[in-house]
């Protein structure tokens, strides 16, 4: 057993605080008070490129090998605790701001698993080193249809050598900006999940329309966007794994499969809100005086105690992750836990600064808006607990 | 860098006790509760496997371990029962005191007579003021509850010094709250000699550390022997034409009782990795002793709710498990010095509060 972190995460922890402290904290505050994303055309994203970040995991020369397991496989042994602990960190300095960050995004797990090589080639390949900031998206959620994703309606219908897709889609994000969009559309809603083909929707195909960036609660510095689908033609080429894919059936799990290795990385990122929340009340009640008095210190201690527990429940997902053992359980655990002691860090941390909080202007009362979404986005809190409910008590599937 | 993997050693270890604790303790827990002990061949049974003595150094026959062997097997004990797991072991955290403060002279002098007479129990009692009076190192006074039916020496933690009682004690047999097959007393202290007494803070903190870590690893044991004997029990139970586990309600109940289990589990063994590493870790101990605390008291009481009305009967564990859940936690001081010691080392600390050891 061993509860470090070794040299080279440490490394890539100390360049993230960095580029936290100097821009990521900063740009994210600013679009909170404008209540806008950062534009696609801010320099700040053409530093992340010459960074080297931006990036997608899939390298062509292991595809060539052949080593489907490696590169392709979003749970590649080795990667998975590095890639959490620096999510968990630039969480800390704003969640919203590393989820504008460029790069082919929640798309890419799905092109890793269900793509041809010829279809990663073709959508990965301009992340290997991109000249300038590019975003791929993803879109499974519509206005009908969320955490019961088997219920989606947008139809593809087969024309020729391609497809029609119709209807809406809702909170991708990084959508209007994006190269191209992961799509899920239904060949015949009936089917449940059995219907779902994934497309690659590329950038200004005809009929992709009416991208609106909605308005948020928080984590107000990248885009959720919606958009339709009104008769939009893709080629049969973007259909992902091609249409043997899903003659076996496996489009659904691939999907949510998908999932799977992002869910304790997506719980590290509410322990990171959760962390910054724990240091602004700690250094807000220094200021105050007040950080000895025990209904203060009492509410701090338990933040701090909830926080570690958290952060194991993601370290051991993600450590089981790198090892390929079966994580479900342990990565909905840390889902379903993670947020919620995130929003309670956040909602002390605004009963210690009192009234201050109530002004609307102090991070803490941003951290408090930002941090709800973590229990909702990859699987609410609820969708989590039916999944570990299928592996403690056999709970049967609703479909 | 993160590794979750036991040493094999370790993992042999955690082996050996759940399968001491399947065959020998659960299958006995109320026939210990009504005996206020463990019969001799089950203790017999347990010091031939050897699972008492890996925290022992080597010269009292042990087999100088560190903290996660002893987390392993305290919560496999005691997801058996974990009344038993203290009847077994005649030292119980009485150890860490006389280890930190008197080191090996101190084992050799108090500990190993006590190990050499079968069914002697020590007991680690925290600071006994103002309940005990002291004049010219003579203790007179009563302590209301420890969990033994003897004393055959009583260590008093107190938050600069130890001291430690040998004779003059005697024990008013009590019901117990919980713990029954460890035995349950009133201590009187009559006129009772001091026989040894050292005085140094950080040593104090230390032993305490380790008690709390102890008493945390049971609590541990505890709260999954309830959550899973509930889990089984609501996948047989039937209920409006359903097992009840599938009923949202139960389902959801079950998947936080699991992961109470797990946070409070992970917890326990990073304070003991720290332990074991040489790190600084009373704060790690006195949280995981709350933390434990805590999710007990969410997952034992609900044990008994999912059994309903059996759960409150005798002839099913779980109101067992409820009731040792809650006792574990007033042992050491008690969840309000642990939150206090805690609190007090984070406010100490300056900057970002690192929650975990980083390199």
């Amino acid at each position: 057993m061993d509860l470090t972190l070794d040299a080279v995460t440490r490394k890539r922890l100390e360049q993230a605080r960095e580029l936290g402290r100097q821009q990521i904290r900063p740009l994210g505050l600013e679009a909170d008070r404008q209540g806008r994303p950062t534009p696609p055309e801010h320099p700040f994203f053409e530093t992340l490129i010459k960074l080297g970040l931006g990036r997608t995991r899939w390298s062509a020369s292991d595809d060539a090998r052949g080593d489907a397991t490696r590169a392709n496989d979003p749970t590649r042994v080795g990667t998975s605790r590095t890639q959490l602990c620096l999510s968990e960190e630039l969480a800390y300095w704003d969640r919203g701001v590393a989820v504008s960050f460029p790069g082919p995004g929640l798309g890419e797990p799905t092109v890793l698993q269900m793509g041809s090589p010829e279809q990663k080639q073709r959508f990965l390949a301009r992340f290997v080193e991109p000249a300038r900031p590019i975003w791929g998206s993803f879109a499974m959620t519509e206005p009908g249809a969320g955490s019961d994703v088997a219920g989606i309606r947008t139809r593809a219908r087969r024309d020729g050598d391609d497809w029609i897709l119709n209807g809406d889609k809702s909170f991708a994000a990084n959508a209007s900006r994006a190269d191209w969009i992961v799509v899920f559309a239904t060949v015949d809603a009936s089917l449940g999940r059995d219907g779902h083909r994934a497309f690659v929707v590329e950038k200004g195909t005809p009929g992709l329309a009416n991208f609106v960036i909605e308005k948020k609660m928080g984590l107000k510095a990248y885009e959720s966007t919606s958009f339709s689908l009104r008769d939009c033609r893709v080629p049969s080429a973007n259909l992902l794994g091609g249409e043997e894919h899903y003659a076996k059936r496996a489009g659904f799990k691939g999907a949510m499969r998908s999932f799977n290795a992002t869910r304790p990385m997506v719980a590290a990122m509410a322990v990171g809100i959760g962390r910054a929340a724990l240091d602004e009340a700690l250094a807000f009640a220094r200021a105050s005086g007040v950080e000895r008095e025990p209904r203060v210190r009492d509410r701090l201690e338990r933040i701090r105690r909830r926080l570690r527990a958290a952060r194991l429940l993601c370290w051991k997902a993600a450590w089981l992750a790198d090892h390929q053992r079966p994580n479900i359980l342990e990565a909905s655990m840390a889902k379903a836990v993670a947020p919620t002691v995130a929003l309670e860090a956040a909602s002390l941390g605004m009963e210690l600064i009192g009234e201050v909080g109530g002004r609307g202007d102090h991070l803490i009362e941003k951290l408090f808006r930002d941090v709800k979404a973590m229990d909702i986005v990859e699987g609410t809190g609820q969708i989590q607990r039916m999944i570990m409910a299928r592996k403690l008590v056999q709970l049967p599937s609703e479909r | 860098m993160i590794d979750f993997a036991l040493a094999d050693e370790l993992r042999l270890i955690q082996q050996t006790a759940r399968e001491f604790a399947d065959a020998e303790l659960r299958p006995r827990d109320r026939e210990f509760e009504r005996a206020r002990g463990v019969p001799d061949d089950v203790r017999r049974r347990y010091d031939e496997i050897g699972l008492g003595r890996v925290e022992l150094p080597e010269s009292l026959g042990g087999a100088g371990l560190g903290a996660l062997a002893r987390v392993l097997i305290l919560e496999e004990l005691a997801a058996a029962d974990a009344g038993a797991a203290l009847a077994l072991d005649p030292l119980g955290p009485a150890l860490y005191p006389l280890r930190e403060f008197g080191g090996d002279a101190a084992l050799e002098r108090f500990a190993a007579p006590l190990l050499a007479r079968p069914g002697a129990r020590a007991v680690l009692f925290w600071d006994a003021r103002p309940r005990i009076r002291e004049v010219d190192a003579v203790a007179t006074g009563i302590l209301p509850w420890v969990p033994s039916d003897r004393a055959d020496l009583l260590v008093v933690l107190e938050k600069e010094r130890a001291y430690a009682i040998a004779e003059g004690i005697r024990c008013e047999p009590l019901r117990g709250a919980g713990l029954r097959a460890a035995g349950a007393s009133e201590l009187h202290l009559e006129r009772a000699p001091i026989v040894a007494s050292w005085v140094h803070t950080p040593q104090a903190q230390r032993a305490l550390a380790r008690a709390r870590l102890y008493a945390a690893a049971l609590l541990v044991g505890v709260m999954r022997a309830s959550a899973d004997y509930s889990r089984a029990y609501a996948v047989e139970r039937q209920a409006f034409g359903r097992p009840i586990a599938h009923h949202q309600a139960l389902a959801f109940l079950i998947t936080d009782m699991a992961a109470a289990v797990e946070t409070a589990r992970l917890l326990v063994l990073d304070a003991a990795w720290r332990l074991d590493r040489g790190e600084p870790a009373a704060e790690a101990c006195a949280s995981a002793f709350l933390e434990a605390s805590e999710q007990s008291m969410f997952v034992t009481p609900n044990g008994v709710q999912i059994l309903g009305g059996h759960g409150f009967m005798q002839d099913y564990p779980v109101e067992k498990y409820m009731r040792e859940a809650r006792a574990l936690s007033l042992l050491f001081g008690g969840v309000d010095l642990a939150r206090d010691d805690a609190g007090r080392d984070l406010v100490r600390s300056e900057g970002p509060v690192p929650l975990t050891v980083e390199a």
